[in-house]
């Protein structure tokens, strides 16, 4: 068997530069996906006439597609839209010049919403209801009490199950690498294509991707503890 | 006839149980009383193995265990002559009544299912609850629960029968209906170690009492030698504090 | 893409597709049922603290749930034939699809071993106790009283892993493998109507989904039988319940 372990430290470092691209594809979609998140869930929950059902369909959609699907829906899809519109409306606009970077952006935000909208949803639902009647009760108004009371255990209900989120996307990450992204896996593949040595290129990446992984559930865990001194009722 | 002998156990640095000997005849009912921490518990957990003492040996009708040498084969046989029932019931979840009363007789004990059930249909009747057999755990209340319990460790047909504060869980509305039972069973002459905290139960029912303190046997004798006559001033201590619960007779 | 959008084409898609469902149901029951097997012997070195296995195990599904499963695609296919050219082995001519139903059997081992352990773990020791005390020895103890048990907590777990596992075949493609997606990707050539193509990809993956979460909600049901019936949680109570909380 022969391994060229020294390039998989050399490798190790070239390939490293592309994490703030990885971290972007990981990081933006979870910060967009909790807005969007937040947004359906309430839809869901207050059940706003039409939009809830377009909301529901959305949720249940898009967990049930693989995170693949979502990305060359919409890489193919929103040109196609964009570029219509521009023709109809005489935009001087061509989704070509839209970076895909954008398209992967805005998939996995959808991806993200999604599963943030469920999550969202279940810690909202699991909030006692006497929190409500009690915040009714010291006078505040329905959306007083959201915005204070219940909202904040929304996102108490979200930090649990932030590393797995965290650690889903981070992976998920490397499927932008089917659109030519120069992410951690695209950089890797490069470096293999060039030296001909796939496999130590490949086991540089997967290092890289794990010790992520690992950094990513140790601050959980630290981040969980300082937390937990306020959930010890058990919220969610 | 069950014989401990010098039985020492330590969890970690404290020594719970400090060189016990205790003998039970065949028909005893010996209830072992004590303040919690007394090392009672751990006592009654190293007859049938559940806890593993540190030195000691356990001898049960002709098969004698030495603690520190024991092997996983000894274990079984020894427990395969010794039934429990535990103070949180323990019965299997996923089983109904029935199948829990026959899971040690078909498994344990390889008899054929049309003779377990036989066996176990006969128990649950001692206990009263024939009507139940079909249910699942999750739908009977405590007492219902621990009797069938009880006839578990019935029908397994033991030298002894170990009861590990068998009320202590229970509403006090279900105690009486547990009492009772374990005292029919009793009347029957089957041998009973009971860990408990019943004292006017312990007082009624038993015919050696024996009083731990400490990791110690602190005093024992028949109910009225240790209820009425303590000899040593911490079993004076210990019921007087219990004084006024003495009847929970039914 | 110069041509139009074409709707329709979607319709004509599905079933070309679906032609090739069988190789992306092979690929998942391959690896669903050696993923449970090698779960077992992972969680099992955990479970009874043996050492050296245990600390291999936890490394193992440490880096398994660590790296995204693209990554471990190209690992095996790269890595497989390297590791046994020593044992004259010669995989140059092996199906991709071997490659990926070894990919993912190692990669849901990994996930069922973390959830049998949590399952195991969850049984109340109570539970062998009294099995001990029935006499029933360590092995017979843990097949009849514990692992029914703990199969009723892993089980939603269970399923939502192979679901999981079924969205992440789709890129078995990457390496070679003609699956509904290798399909797809053959179809775009050909037709140049790539959203069309995805489009009918994302039905037949979201239809096979639906049925399957339907399908885990019925056996879940059945499994938990002898839980306390609790207090019906049909439409009208959630209406209620939700009312109370939204205010």
């Amino acid at each position: 068997m022969s391994i060229d372990f020294n390039f998989i430290y050399t490798s190790f470092f070239q390939i490293l530069k592309a994490l703030p691209l990885t971290l972007v594809i990981t990081i933006v979609p979870l910060i967009a996906g909790f807005g969007v998140g937040l947004v359906t869930a309430l839809i869901r929950i207050y059940k706003v006439p039409w939009v809830y059902r377009i909301a529901d369909f959305y949720v249940s959609f898009f967990r049930g597609t693989p995170m693949l699907m979502h990305l060359f829906l919409i890489y193919y899809g929103i040109p196609l839209i964009i570029d219509k519109l521009a023709a109809r409306y005489g935009w001087a606009f061509q989704s070509s010049s839209i970076p895909i970077l954008v398209f992967v952006l805005f998939a996995f935000s959808l991806t993200a919403g999604a599963y943030m909208s469920e999550i969202i949803r279940s810690g909202i639902l699991a909030v006692d209801t006497g929190q409500m009647e009690a915040a009714h009760a010291v006078g505040m108004s329905t959306s007083q009490a959201l915005r204070r009371i219940i909202l904040p255990q929304a996102v108490g209900a979200v930090l649990p199950n932030l590393c797995s989120m965290f650690v889903g996307f981070l992976h998920g990450s490397t499927l932008a690498f089917t659109v030519s992204q120069m992410d951690i896996l695209g950089k890797a593949d490069v470096v293999a294509s060039v030296s001909l040595k796939f496999l130590e290129a490949f086991i540089a990446a997967a290092l890289i991707y794990w010790g992520l992984t690992v950094i990513a559930e140790r601050i959980t865990a630290l981040l969980e503890r300082r937390v937990a001194v306020y959930s010890k009722g058990g919220v969610s | 006839m069950i014989s401990l002998t010098n039985i020492h156990k330590s969890f970690g640095q404290q020594e719970v149980l400090k060189g016990i000997d205790l003998t039970v005849e065949q028909g005893d009912v010996v209830a072992i009383l004590g303040p919690s921490g007394s090392g009672k518990t751990t006592l009654l957990r190293c007859v049938n193995f559940l806890e593993r003492a540190d030195e000691g040996k356990v001898q049960i009708s002709g098969l004698t265990v030495d603690c520190k040498h024991a092997r996983k084969h000894d274990i079984v046989q020894l427990r395969r002559k010794t039934a429990m029932v535990f103070q949180h019931y323990n019965l299997f979840k996923h089983k109904t009544v029935l199948d829990n009363v026959t899971e040690g007789l078909i498994i344990a004990q390889k008899m054929s299912k049309a003779d377990a059930r036989e066996r176990a249909l006969r128990v649950l009747e001692q206990v009263g609850l024939s009507a139940k057999i079909n249910e699942y755990p999750s739908m009977l209340s405590g007492g219902q629960q621990q009797r069938v319990g009880i006839a578990r460790a019935l029908a397994l047909n033991p030298e002894v029968i170990l009861f590990d504060e068998p009320t202590s869980a229970l509403d006090p509305e279900l105690v009486g209906e547990v009492l009772s039972v374990i005292r029919s069973i009793a009347q029957e002459g089957i041998t009973m170690i009971v860990v408990t905290h019943e004292m006017g139960f312990a007082r009624e029912v038993a015919n050696r009492v024996v009083f731990m303190d400490g990791g110690s046997v602190v005093e024992e004798g028949t109910p009225e030698e240790v209820f009425v006559r303590p000899k040593q001033e911490r079993t004076r201590q210990f019921l007087s504090r219990y004084s006024s619960d003495w009847s929970y007779v039914i | 893409m110069g041509k139009s959008f074409d709707l329709s084409l979607v319709l004509d898609f599905v079933p070309e597709l679906l032609r090739y469902l069988h190789i992306t149901l092979i690929v998942l029951s391959g690896s669903i049922v050696l993923g449970l097997v090698g779960g077992v012997l992972l969680a099992v070195p955990r479970l009874y603290r043996i050492p050296v296995l245990s600390q291999l195990a936890t490394l193992y599904i440490s880096f398994m749930r660590g790296t995204p499963i693209l990554i471990k695609l190209f690992l095996v296919y790269y890595g497989l034939p390297e590791l046994l050219k020593p044992l004259g082995v010669d995989l140059s001519r092996t199906d991709p699809l071997v490659f990926v139903i070894v990919t993912y059997a190692l990669s849901d081992a990994a996930s069922f071993a973390e959830i049998f352990r949590g399952a195991v773990r969850s049984v109340d020791k109570g539970q062998t106790e009294a099995a001990y005390a029935a006499g029933l020895t360590t092995f017979q103890s843990f097949r009849r009283i514990v692992v029914p048990q703990a199969l009723i907590v892993a089980f939603p777990n269970m399923a939502n892993t192979l679901i999981g596992s079924l969205k992440d075949t789709s890129l078995a493609f990457s390496i070679g493998v003609m699956d509904m997606v290798g399909r797809g990707q053959t179809l775009i050539s050909a037709t140049s109507h790539a959203l069309e193509v995805y489009i009918s990809l994302s039905v037949v993956y979201y239809v096979i989904v639906l049925v399957l979460e339907k399908g885990f909600a019925v056996a879940e049901r059945r499994l938990q039988r002898h839980e306390r019936k609790k207090e019906v949680r049909g439409p009208a109570v959630r209406a209620e319940r939700l009312k109370r909380i939204a205010g």
